[in-house]
């Protein structure tokens, strides 16, 4: 595996690929591999002092910096938008400092870095998701001690887990966590979805393509590698249900099929999250 | 002559024993019961518990008596994982043909045992529950650790453990922390007997509480005893305590078994002097 | 009653050279003594009532055959199921928990360790810890406490609340439940008023009948007349006279008690 990656360093570029130095991309790479190798494993990584703020994904942006090449292709949402402010930012950083193509069409991508969505539809085999994780830790809520944490993943005794999901449905008569649902990976670890709604958890499940999710500030790589069980933590008798409006259409493009945000206002009104596919939903291009 | 056969034992103890620190060469002989020390005058080490056996069977109930610093609870910490040993074995039978030698298990290894093998009932209830989690969802950490995964069952299962150790079902879903003493202890209770496991250890189930609430919940600790079949090992300083659930009990003194009787034997014939004062201080 | 010869195929209970002091360690460690060097058989089907001045050693005597008292010497020979005989003494607190089940029975004045548990209860249970199956138990139970005039309306009831005499009759219906090899009696009725003496007597009286070892001690001398086959009078631990009740009664009014 080294001299793999070391045959990756290439230290003839005049100019740096990317902000990062080669050797900070090959820790991360090391670290992305390790991730894949246990899928949804937590693993630790030297994260990197980034132009954008933590809490801004930083962590993110490492890990698309150390995998993107060339002839890669980018996309960046924010909230499902192409066009959203952090979006925007990220996506100007990443082109103008390695030259690769930009796009908001998922399918035409390579590399899609996101926050809070994974895009409607368009990715395959070929593609790289890249999640920008707040939290990492799935057991945050039940747990502060780290050396408890790390032996309660490294024993899979999620029974703290288990318990929370139980009081919820007690208090609530539903599981009411609405993004972070964990979800039990390879039969193993349990990760946070921290980034993504439950809406966009069956995606997970056996996808033809990677994800992989960076969170900078904690400083923590996990994967869950194409075609890996994910199945989100729920009782077998109480099944697992995602967010759904009755009677809310896209006011853009119709669509009650795609997930809905919804706008501020006077009067209540939704729109698609994911702005690309709206729009060829309108033009008729799906 | 033939020889009577007693049930054999689900729980076995052999010369456990507990030094906190570093023994000098003479050690053991300068602490102990005759001594009227546990700690070793020369390195300040504390022999908690030495050469301690004991064997418990199926639906037998064994105490161990004695007061505040005799060791009873370390010995009871041992057993339970809480607390590492340093000399002795605990070997524990789970069918016929199957025995475990729990000290050479790996801490991980005695975390699994805690499911569904040992339960465990504190004198301090919040040492075995989650105060801040309701009944139900207390007994539901160790199904959910026995791999129980469907909601109405275990709520089904949480209430028949509720009902049985008489906490009004409609506290099922309080949060234990507004339970009263007595009370926390039947949900202790009812959590530790969850996974059915055929040994309990009970460290001072009912002292702290109020003299009529203590008999309700020892007398439950009987029937529970009883109707399950369990081996019990019944830690405690207060002989009516010992008296109601065990048959069968050991006396502890500075870290070292002073004597081993029937548990009706020594309260009426205790031969020991350490034990003859324990027992008239009771009387008294 | 009958008058069972005491042959030594049917001895059930063979007590050699008893001996029992306590050493009192709280007291300057002094000695006392409480029995020194009984000998002593039962025969299954026989009632052998134990007599004496308070202090000479009844109840200690009973105490250390039953091992609440740990003897301090001797032997105590009971005979077990394949007609073998093992020595009380020398079996392990498991051993004799074990027998004490099934094997030998314990009535004495006081219910000791008094639970929540109703009246019937107790006296299932008792049986069941004796081998009977739930419903033979229960039906067992019925009957004892009926011919004890245990009135129903207290069988539901917690032992607790009951009155002296009730316990007592409580203690009689548990203790003879399917009764055990060997019965040994401490003052069993001595807290009943005469209507209930009289059918405890006549439960207790049927124990031989069954087969039952007994070995009892009544301070009562109307009931040692009408139950004992034989009378031992015990004196400072040891046994100084053994004869018919007769016998021993008439012996006994020479002496002030």
């Amino acid at each position: 595996m080294t001299s793999l990656l070391n045959d990756l360093i290439d230290n003839n570029e005049s100019e740096q690929f990317g902000i990062l130095d080669e050797y900070s991309k090959r820790e991360i790479r090391r670290a992305v591999l390790t991730a894949v190798a246990v899928p949804g494993y937590q693993v630790p990584f030297g994260s990197r002092e980034m132009p954008v703020a933590r809490g801004w994904g930083s962590g993110g942006l490492q890990i698309t910096l150390a995998v993107i090449g060339h002839n890669d292709v980018i996309k960046v949402i924010d909230q499902g938008d192409d066009q959203g402010v952090n979006a925007v930012n990220l996506r100007r950083l990443i082109v103008q400092s390695t030259k690769v193509s930009e796009t908001t069409t998922a399918a035409k991508s390579s590399i899609v870095q996101s926050r809070h969505r994974i895009p409607e539809d368009g990715l395959d085999q070929r593609h790289i998701l890249v999640l920008q994780v707040p939290v990492p830790e799935p057991l945050r809520g039940v747990e502060r001690d780290m050396r408890e944490l790390a032996r309660m993943h490294a024993e899979a005794d999620y029974s703290k887990m288990w318990v929370s999901l139980y009081e919820d449905k007690v208090r609530n008569g539903v599981i009411t966590q609405t993004t972070g649902y964990p979800c039990l990976v390879n039969d193993r670890y349990v990760i946070a979805t921290t980034p993504i709604p439950r809406w966009d958890i069956p995606k997970l499940d056996h996808s033809p393509f990677l994800t992989l999710f960076g969170a900078g500030r904690e400083k923590r790589i996990y994967a869950v590698p194409p075609f890996t069980k994910v199945e989100p933590l729920t009782f077998e008798d109480v099944p697992f249900e995602v967010e759904k409006t009755e009677g809310a259409t896209c006011s853009q493009c119709g669509s009650n099929s795609s997930f809905l945000v919804e706008i501020p206002g006077a009067q209540s009104r939704w729109v698609c999250s994911d702005t690309d596919w709206c729009e060829r939903n309108l033009e008729g291009n799906l | 002559m033939t020889s009577v056969v007693s049930p054999e034992w689900v729980l076995k103890v052999e010369q456990l024993g507990k030094i906190f620190g570093s023994l000098s060469e003479n050690g053991l002989a300068l602490t102990g019961p005759d001594i009227g020390s546990s700690k070793d005058p020369v390195t300040g080490a504390i022999v908690a518990a030495w050469d301690v056996s004991f064997e418990v069977a199926a639906g037998e109930a064994l105490g161990v008596v004695g007061e505040s610093g005799s060791g009873k609870s370390t010995v009871m910490r041992c057993i339970a994982g809480d607390q590492s040993s340093s000399a002795g074995s605990v070997q524990i039978r789970t069918s016929p043909n199957e025995q475990i030698d729990v000290l050479s298990l790996t801490p991980s290894e005695r975390r699994q045992l805690r499911i569904d093998k040992i339960a465990v009932v504190y004198q301090d209830p919040a040492e075995g529950l989650d105060l801040n989690v309701t009944a139900g969802g207390n007994i539901a950490s160790p199904l959910t650790a026995a791999g129980w995964r469907n909601f109405s069952s275990i709520r089904s299962r949480a209430s028949e453990l509720l009902l049985r150790t008489e906490v009004p079902l409609n506290r099922m879903d309080d949060v234990v922390k507004s339970f009263s003493g007595g009370m926390k202890q039947r949900v202790q209770l009812a959590k530790a007997l969850a996974n059915r496991p055929p040994i309990v250890l009970l460290d001072e189930p009912t002292t702290g509480l109020d003299a009529s609430v203590a008999a309700g919940v020892l007398d439950l600790i009987r029937g529970l005893l009883e109707e399950f079949g369990l081996a019990a090992v019944v830690v405690s300083h207060d002989f009516s305590v010992i008296e109601m659930l065990t048959n069968r009990c050991i006396v502890m003194n500075h870290g070292r078994v002073v004597e081993s009787a029937l548990t009706d034997q020594l309260l009426e014939d205790p031969h020991h002097p350490y034990s003859q004062k324990l027992v008239s201080a009771a009387r008294a | 009653m009958s008058h069972t010869i005491n042959n030594a195929e049917h001895v059930v209970l063979d007590v050699r050279n008893l001996r029992k002091h306590f050493v009192l360690h709280t007291i300057d460690s002094r000695i006392v003594e409480a029995l020194n060097g009984v000998s002593l058989k039962v025969s299954a089907g026989e009632h052998v009532a134990l007599a004496g001045t308070s202090g000479a050693g009844k109840s200690s005597l009973l105490k250390s055959i039953y091992r609440t008292y740990k003897p301090t010497s001797g032997e105590v020979f009971l005979k077990l199921d394949d007609d073998s005989f093992v020595d009380l003494i020398s079996l392990t607190d498991s051993e004799l928990a074990t027998l004490r089940g099934t094997q030998i029975g314990y009535v004495s004045q006081f219910l000791r360790a008094q639970p929540r548990r109703s009246t019937f209860e107790i006296v299932t249970k008792a049986g069941i810890q004796r081998g009977m199956d739930s419903d033979t138990a229960k039906q067992a139970a019925a009957y004892s406490l009926q011919r004890l005039n245990l009135d129903e309306a207290l069988w539901d009831v917690s032992a607790s609340m009951l009155s002296g005499g009730e316990k007592q009759r409580v203690n009689l219906a548990a203790g003879t439940i399917s009764p055990p090899r060997l019965l040994l009696l401490d003052e069993p009725v001595s807290a009943l008023d005469p209507v209930n003496r009289e059918s405890a007597l006549e439960l207790i009286g049927t124990l031989t009948d069954q087969g039952v070892a007994v070995l009892a001690v009544f301070h009562d001398i109307d009931a040692m007349e009408r139950l004992a086959s034989r009378v031992i009078v015990l004196r400072n631990g040891v046994v100084d006279y053994e004869g018919s009740p007769k016998e021993t009664l008439e012996r006994l009014e020479g002496v002030a008690r």
